[in-house]
């Protein structure tokens, strides 16, 4: 049965999506959550994975149309089956991406072929493909955004019923659930797991049960008051992607050193005034910024991005620096372009005027567009060392951490220094544990001497075009 | 100056009506526009004329029959005029009844027809005005209207369609019906128990397509008995028109025939009622036949025009219709509804009816879902007996290894009012046995269900054993 794909909703209040690139071509199959097309929006580029495994009958189309969020954009069914046919609803609880409209789906004609075909690959549905339950319980499993597909009927013969939809809503376990019958061990890569089967992560893959778990019952349901409800959608469930993207593709190994800055404190503090006589608010992030392109400069295969797909690394030649900004919606990552060519005040203008975008909801693709290095800042608060998550398919993250007055030992006495840690995350299936230290090193020199970052400025601006 | 307003319903029958009452119930400013008469096809021209005068058609030919029950009745007489305006009554008062309900639920009334000048922009031309509206949301409800054949040009005398067939004020001498489906069946059946003599011509192999044969069996027995000749896989080639009447040409398997006729009735199908929409100034998808195409919700593939009913294709049926109203109030109101229905029951008021949902036999094997079937007739029906209406029988389709009902048939007396429970049994996920173990008052025919019910475990207490 072919099923048309639409535009999902991606982010909160976006209704438009650029086709950036489509991943797969007509005629290819594809697996469920193969990715299907990488969608640019305002805020954010997501790759959207297909909710469906098939074959690609149709593309709707082009890269680079604008189209609307639930306007259908491909048809995936079944070799040699007609695109652009009837309207498959799509199931399961675990494909996030999946849109609001596809979700209350699509379905012209209540076919009860249809309506079988779509509910085949439900848990255990009758043999006629009819999950049970009653137009009550229908109603409300719409109303709490849940498809009963993922849903263990407790009633008779399986029948679902309203305690059983709750349940699932609020996450327990349902009833009586069968754990191991169910694991899908060597398929299902731990994320696609859906909820329901969460303690199958608890079962060692290579040697499967012998006895059967125990079976698991609900407790209690504690009262509704005391729980808050609150949904992934938008850009908290494209940030979910990624990051779990990132941390299942990127060999992560996190290398954290400590920075005297006491020098770079003392010259912020020394050139702040000449800085607001020019407009611009001087923080330690312009510096950070310069810093690190010089650290980048002397070891290149950190500004870099992965292709797997062809066992590239592109090497850039530009600094493009993300800039983790932290958004009501979420976290966001602007882009400073071409860090290399501008002064430290422009620099520090651009992070001002990106990071109040960011925060306003006003980013535009051009502003998250071509990060080659991501930069965030991780410890305002407090913190001595963190892991931060590599922006995929980047190689490294640097976090900085605040900068406080620390006891240190120079020269056989205890000194003030204003210290500030940085925890640099890399991607160890390229960069190996000494190219990490050595651009880790060759930042803090940068970062340390102010004077050695600015004999590398006018370097960089002798050399220039 | 374009009028802004949240919602129009184009058509006021019983999708669009039902549609409007709903957004009105949820508070939602509402446009209903109505070219003709509210209540639309179903109230004024189909369903409920129809019945009106196929109830009156059943009572003649009760009184007729019931001289085996000690009942002799005189001259007998049918006074159609009189029928006409009883009939009429009928319709007008429910049509005053929507009126109000539509009133109540804060929904306006817009005489006139409706066109689109964009996907967001209305042209409501009414006899002495016009008016543009600019709705957020759209729902089309404008139905289906009979599909004319060429070569017997309707003239709404004596080559007729089923409306004008519904209001003749006179009972012809004889009538030729096209097509065999339900609408053509229940206007010739009527007919001739008010005495016409009728002839049935359908295309294809046999009558009512679709349904399955054994119930279809049961109505064709009937028609004989009441002296309906019917001609299958026969096409009508040539109309000749005088002013005696009709002589129509047929192609039979067995040859020619040359059926006179009074009038003739038109009811070959029916396609989308779209005229004077303009809607391809919306690019609103449609089939290859012109119907509509709407997902569960009943949305289009443009944002904020829906359709419902008729015009989104087959079943051709009213309380269809107004189920994907009510979602598509729903969904413009933001709830999560949807037309999830598992099955839709259908009622066809022949002689005697026949009534439906759900998966029919044929239709599970030609699936190939295991099933199990249970049949009961209703001449085991103390009731059916009672009544003198014993023909036909209940067939419920169960799933083979579950019981799980998947389908209910019913060709008999009220099979119309018999098949809701089994419509409630699909929806609830009922098994046969479910049915079989919930007691029925004796003497009724719902326990015919029951007795079907226990039939497909092979344990009906009223029927010898298989």
């Amino acid at each position: 049965m072919a099923q048309e794909f639409k535009m999902p909703d991606i982010g909160e209040g976006l209704t438009e999506g650029e086709i950036g690139k489509w991943l797969v071509e007509e005629g290819q199959a594809i697996k469920e959550n193969d990715p299907l097309v990488e969608v640019l929006t305002e805020k954010v580029n997501v790759e959207i994975p297909s909710p469906y495994a098939g074959t690609v009958l149709e593309l709707l189309a082009a890269e680079g149309d604008v189209v609307e969020v639930g306007t259908s954009i491909v048809v995936i069914g079944e070799k040699g089956e007609k695109g652009k046919k009837s309207k498959g609803k799509s199931k399961g609880k675990a494909k996030e991406e999946e849109p609001p409209v596809e979700e209350k789906p699509p379905e012209e004609e209540k076919e009860d072929k249809e309506a079988k075909a779509e509910e085949e690959s439900a848990g255990e549905p009758a043999p006629s493909g009819k999950i049970l339950a009653t137009p009550a319980v229908r109603k409300l499993a719409r109303e709490l955004d849940i498809e009963l597909q993922g849903v263990k009927g407790t009633g008779p013969r399986g029948r679902i019923i309203e305690v059983d939809v709750r349940a699932f809503a609020e996450g327990a376990p349902p009833a009586k659930a069968e754990v191991v019958e169910e694991a899908p061990v060597e398929e299902a890569p731990p994320e696609e797991a859906p909820p329901e089967e969460a303690p199958v992560e608890e079962v060692p893959a290579e040697e499967p049960p012998v006895e059967p778990l125990p079976v698991v019952e609900a407790g209690p349901a504690p009262p509704e008051e005391l729980i808050e409800r609150m949904k992934v959608r938008g850009i908290r469930r494209t940030i979910s992607e990624r990051m779990l993207q990132s941390k299942n593709t990127a060999a992560h190994f996190t290398y954290v050193e400590e920075v005297d800055v006491t020098a770079l404190v003392s010259l912020r503090k020394r050139v702040k005034a000449w800085a607001e006589e020019r407009g611009v608010r001087l923080t330690y992030l312009p510096f950070i910024l310069k810093a690190l392109v010089a650290a980048l400069k002397e070891n290149p295969t950190l500004n870099a991005t992965v292709d797997w797909e062809n066992e590239e690394v592109l090497i850039k030649r530009y600094y493009n620096i993300g800039v983790a900004t932290a958004t009501d919606a979420g976290l966001l990552a602007p882009v400073v372009k071409d860090v290399d060519q501008k002064s430290i005040l422009t620099v520090a203008r651009e992070v001002d005027a990106l990071s109040e975008k960011a925060r306003a909801g006003k980013l535009t693709l051009e502003d998250v567009h071509d990060p080659t290095f991501t930069v965030t800042s991780l410890g305002v608060i407090g913190g001595v060392l963190a892991t931060p998550i590599i922006h995929h398919p980047q190689l490294a993250i640097l976090g900085v951490h605040k900068i406080a007055k620390r006891p240190m030992v120079q020269d056989g006495q205890v000194v003030i220094r204003e210290m500030m840690n940085v925890s640099v995350s890399f991607d160890h299936r390229i960069i190996d544990g000494h190219v990490g230290a050595a651009f880790t090193q060759s930042l803090v020199r940068y970062l340390e001497d102010p004077g050695v970052l600015l004999l590398h400025l006018l370097e960089a601006e002798g050399n220039g075009p | 100056m374009a009028r802004k307003v949240k919602a129009v319903v184009i058509g006021a029958g019983p999708g669009g009506y039902v549609a409007a009452i709903r957004l009105g119930q949820l508070g939602i400013e509402t446009l209903l526009v109505e070219r003709d008469r509210l209540g639309g096809e179903c109230l004024n021209y189909g369903c409920i004329p129809s019945k009106a005068l196929i109830s009156v058609g059943n009572l003649v030919r009760k009184v007729q029959q019931a001289e085996r029950m000690g009942v002799k009745i005189k001259g007998l007489d049918v006074d159609v005029k009189k029928l006409q305006t009883w009939k009429q009554g009928v319709v007008d008062r429910l049509v005053k009844g929507v009126e109000r309900l539509t009133q109540a639920a804060g929904a306006e009334v817009l005489y006139g027809e409706a066109t689109f000048e964009s996907r967001s922009r209305l042209k409501v031309t009414s006899k002495d005005a016009e008016e543009w509206v600019e709705p957020q949301d759209v729902i089309i409800a404008t139905g289906s209207e009979a599909i004319p054949l060429k070569g017997l040009d309707w003239d709404g005398k004596q080559v007729l369609f089923a409306k004008e067939a519904l209001e003749l004020p006179k009972l012809p001498a004889s009538m030729t019906v096209i097509g065999g489906g339900i609408t053509g069946l229940e206007v010739g059946t009527m007919y001739a128990k008010l005495g016409t003599q009728v002839v049935v011509v359908e295309l294809l192999d046999q009558l009512l397509p679709g349904l399955s044969k054994d119930l279809v069996s049961v109505v064709e027995r009937s028609l004989k008995r009441l002296g309906v000749p019917f001609y299958l896989k026969s096409r009508a080639t040539k109309l000749k028109k005088t002013k005696e009447g009709l002589t129509l040409e047929v192609e039979t398997p067995k040859g020619k025939e040359s059926l006179k006729s009074e009038v003739l009735l038109i009811s070959a199908g029916r396609r989308p009622r779209l005229g004077g929409l303009a809607i391809e100034k919306t690019g609103v998808e449609q089939d290859e036949t012109g119907f509509i195409r709407v997902n569960r919700r009943m949305e289009t593939n443009v944002r904020g025009i829906y359709a419902i009913g008729d015009v989104v294709g087959v079943p051709f049926l009213a309380h269809k219709a107004s189920k994907e109203g009510i979602v598509a109030a729903e969904v413009i109101a933001g709830l999560p509804s949807e037309a999830d229905y598992r099955a839709m029951p259908a009622a066809i008021f022949t002689d005697p009816e026949i009534a439906t949902v759900g998966l029919s036999e044929d239709g599970a094997k030609a699936e190939g879902i295991p099933i199990q079937v249970g049949k009961f007739p209703f001449l085991a029906s103390g009731r059916a007996l009672t009544a003198g209406e014993a023909n036909g029988f209940v067939k419920v389709i169960a799933e083979e290894d579950t019981g799980l009902v998947l389908g209910v048939e019913i060709v008999g007396p009220h099979a119309s009012d018999l098949i809701s429970e089994a419509a409630l049994a699909i929806e609830m996920g009922a098994v046969a046995e479910d049915i079989a173990l919930t007691v029925h008052p004796h003497p009724t025919l719902p326990e015919s269900l029951m007795g079907a019910a226990e039939d497909v475990e092979g344990r009906a207490i009223h029927l010898p054993k298989k």
